[in-house]
């Protein structure tokens, strides 16, 4: 009998890419210094990162619907049925295992990207009642601008409270249930204990995501000459 | 790409949502000590603060919160509160901004309030900012005042002493044009006519107003009660009418008692006696009257109704 070759099993499996990642950590930086510039009055900054946040989440968009598999919508995105006997499936001690985001951090994806998408559009065209505007207020009336500042200050409140039960979650995973999602999210690898025994995780090439974000970036870049030339006035 | 193992807690989540609890607990504790407003609101919501209250007669309410109300909410009020600031209460001044308080009591020196109120309009942390309207040294002084008595939403106004006189702000109503011509058009015809005629000598008493006022005080001797029998047509809304100089004489004495409305009438110089006097007795509008020649007994219905007599010294 021939011997049969054995091919040993990995002790991490590769989930997230590496675009994926980059716009985890990017994103918690944007926010960080969009928070610190705007209590710090630093306007130019604020509004460096604001938009920079903005590239960013379009970008994400972008990815969620040709990136790798953990990081589509389709793969994280469930009904509310799934969501809800996920949690309960916690609660009762349960461990789903899911390569990607699970259920409930998949919804949680999603609200980050709409509240954030919000915060940064408000931003547009918010202004600070002294010196500064955002770069779309000239296009609205002062009362709309201002109505739309107190939106902008709002959804700030809304992004800590979603950072809260993120950082809480998270926390739960790595105390409660030994899942250490951080490492994760840094090092794109899970032990495989922690992924699903068939998982087959096709991911794109990251150029792909060099090429959008470039595309994002020129759209944007064209969009920032045009209202600086006034063309939308 | 699920699946499903048991797992086996290392800390139980009870133990852990207590931890979140705590941490969370000290997270908004650190916060209320980096930022007193914050403080006071929490503080406030939960009733372990009474929320300060200024009342109707302290100086604050009278003086200092009108020109918070004109310089700063734009900025510091419901709609937009920079820098964490609102100055439309006073509890909410008493909170302060981002960064503490911005009046101390007592302390000029130490209030950051009255620090960015004086300082100059190049400097950029200067309030109101660049092309508002900055306060004026009267209103500074008012806010000095305010925070060495104790920045008090109590003190009565009257206690503070130095305080500029208050100049109550005057508001010009808006004209109607329409409504003017439609008060005006019952005799506007006639007026037009006898402004015509003599020109100079009626007039409307204000822009809005359908009254007339009459002065024929330059015409001197080519006015007389000939002339103001022309003016009878006009009679019902002769408000005022100064015929000082001019040759009217007792004859026209009826014809200015019966005028509804007048409220004054001088006579300074002119041939009129006690009889006129006697005959605008019965006048229920007249309130100030100007004569030459009168006799205390004439005048004395008139004092005694309040009407305000104006003599002239020379009897003229």
């Amino acid at each position: 009998m021939a011997d049969e070759a054995v091919t040993p099993k990995p002790l991490h499996v590769r989930v997230w890419d590496a675009p994926t990642r980059l716009f985890h950590w990017t994103i918690v930086t944007l926010v960080f210094v969009s928070w610190l510039s705007a209590d710090q009055g630093y306007m130019k900054v604020h509004l460096c990162s604001g938009l920079a946040l903005l590239a960013l989440l379009l970008f994400r968009i972008g990815w969620g619907l040709v990136g790798s598999t953990t990081a589509r919508f389709s793969d994280f995105l469930h009904p509310p049925r799934t969501v809800i006997g996920y949690v309960k499936g916690l609660v009762g001690g349960e461990k789903h295992l899911y390569a990607g985001h699970n259920p409930a951090g998949g919804l949680m994806v999603v609200a980050m990207i709409v509240v954030l998408l919000a915060q940064a559009l408000t931003g547009l065209f918010a202004n600070d009642g002294l010196h500064f505007s955002g770069p779309l207020a000239l296009l609205i009336s002062d009362d709309v601008s201002t109505w739309i500042t107190g939106l902008h200050s709002l959804i700030f409140n809304a992004i800590l409270l979603l950072v809260w039960c993120h950082v809480v979650a998270v926390g739960f995973y790595l105390f409660v249930k030994g899942d250490n999602l951080v490492k994760a999210m840094i090092t794109g690898r899970k032990p495989h204990t922690h992924v699903p025994e068939a998982v087959r995780i096709a991911f794109t090439r990251s150029y792909i995501a060099l090429l959008m974000l470039l595309l994002v970036l020129t759209a944007g870049g064209a969009a920032w000459f045009m209202i600086q030339g006034g063309a939308f006035l | 790409m699920a699946g499903l193992i048991a797992a086996r807690p290392r800390v139980s989540a009870k133990a852990y949502f207590g931890a979140v609890a705590l941490a969370t607990a000290l997270g908004i504790a650190a916060a209320m000590l980096l930022r007193p407003a914050f403080a006071h609101t929490v503080l406030e919501l939960t009733g372990l603060e009474s929320v300060p209250q200024a009342s109707a007669d302290s100086f604050y309410a009278q003086r200092v919160q009108p020109l918070f109300q004109a310089h700063c909410i734009g900025c510091h009020g419901s709609e937009r509160q920079k820098g964490g600031l609102r100055l439309d209460s006073f509890a909410a001044t008493q909170r302060g901004g981002k960064h503490g308080a911005v009046a101390v009591a007592g302390d000029i020196k130490g209030s950051s309030l009255f620090e960015r109120i004086t300082l100059p309009a190049t400097d950029d942390r200067a309030m109101p900012p660049s092309g508002k309207t900055p306060m004026n040294n009267d209103e500074i002084t008012v806010i000095r005042l305010w925070i060495a008595s104790g920045a008090s939403g109590t003190l009565p106004a009257r206690a503070v002493k130095g305080a500029p006189r208050l100049v109550a702000p005057v508001t010009i109503p808006e004209l109607n044009p329409s409504a003017v011509v439609k008060k005006r058009a019952p005799l506007a015809a006639r007026v037009a006519q006898l402004r015509g005629r003599f020109p100079g000598i009626v007039e409307y008493e204000s822009r809005d107003s359908a009254d007339l006022v009459v002065n024929a005080t330059l015409k001197h001797d080519a006015f007389g009660d000939s002339d103001l029998r022309a003016l009878a047509p006009l009679g019902a809304r002769i408000v005022a009418a100064d015929l000082s100089g001019t040759a009217v004489t007792d004859a026209a004495a009826p014809l200015l008692a019966a005028m509804p409305v007048l409220r004054s009438l001088r006579l300074m110089r002119t041939k009129t006696t006690d009889a006129t006097v006697t005959a605008l007795a019965g006048s229920k509008t007249l309130k100030v009257l100007a004569v030459g020649k009168a006799s205390p007994e004439a005048l004395a219905p008139l004092r005694r109704k309040g009407v305000r007599i104006y003599e002239d010294a020379d009897g003229g």
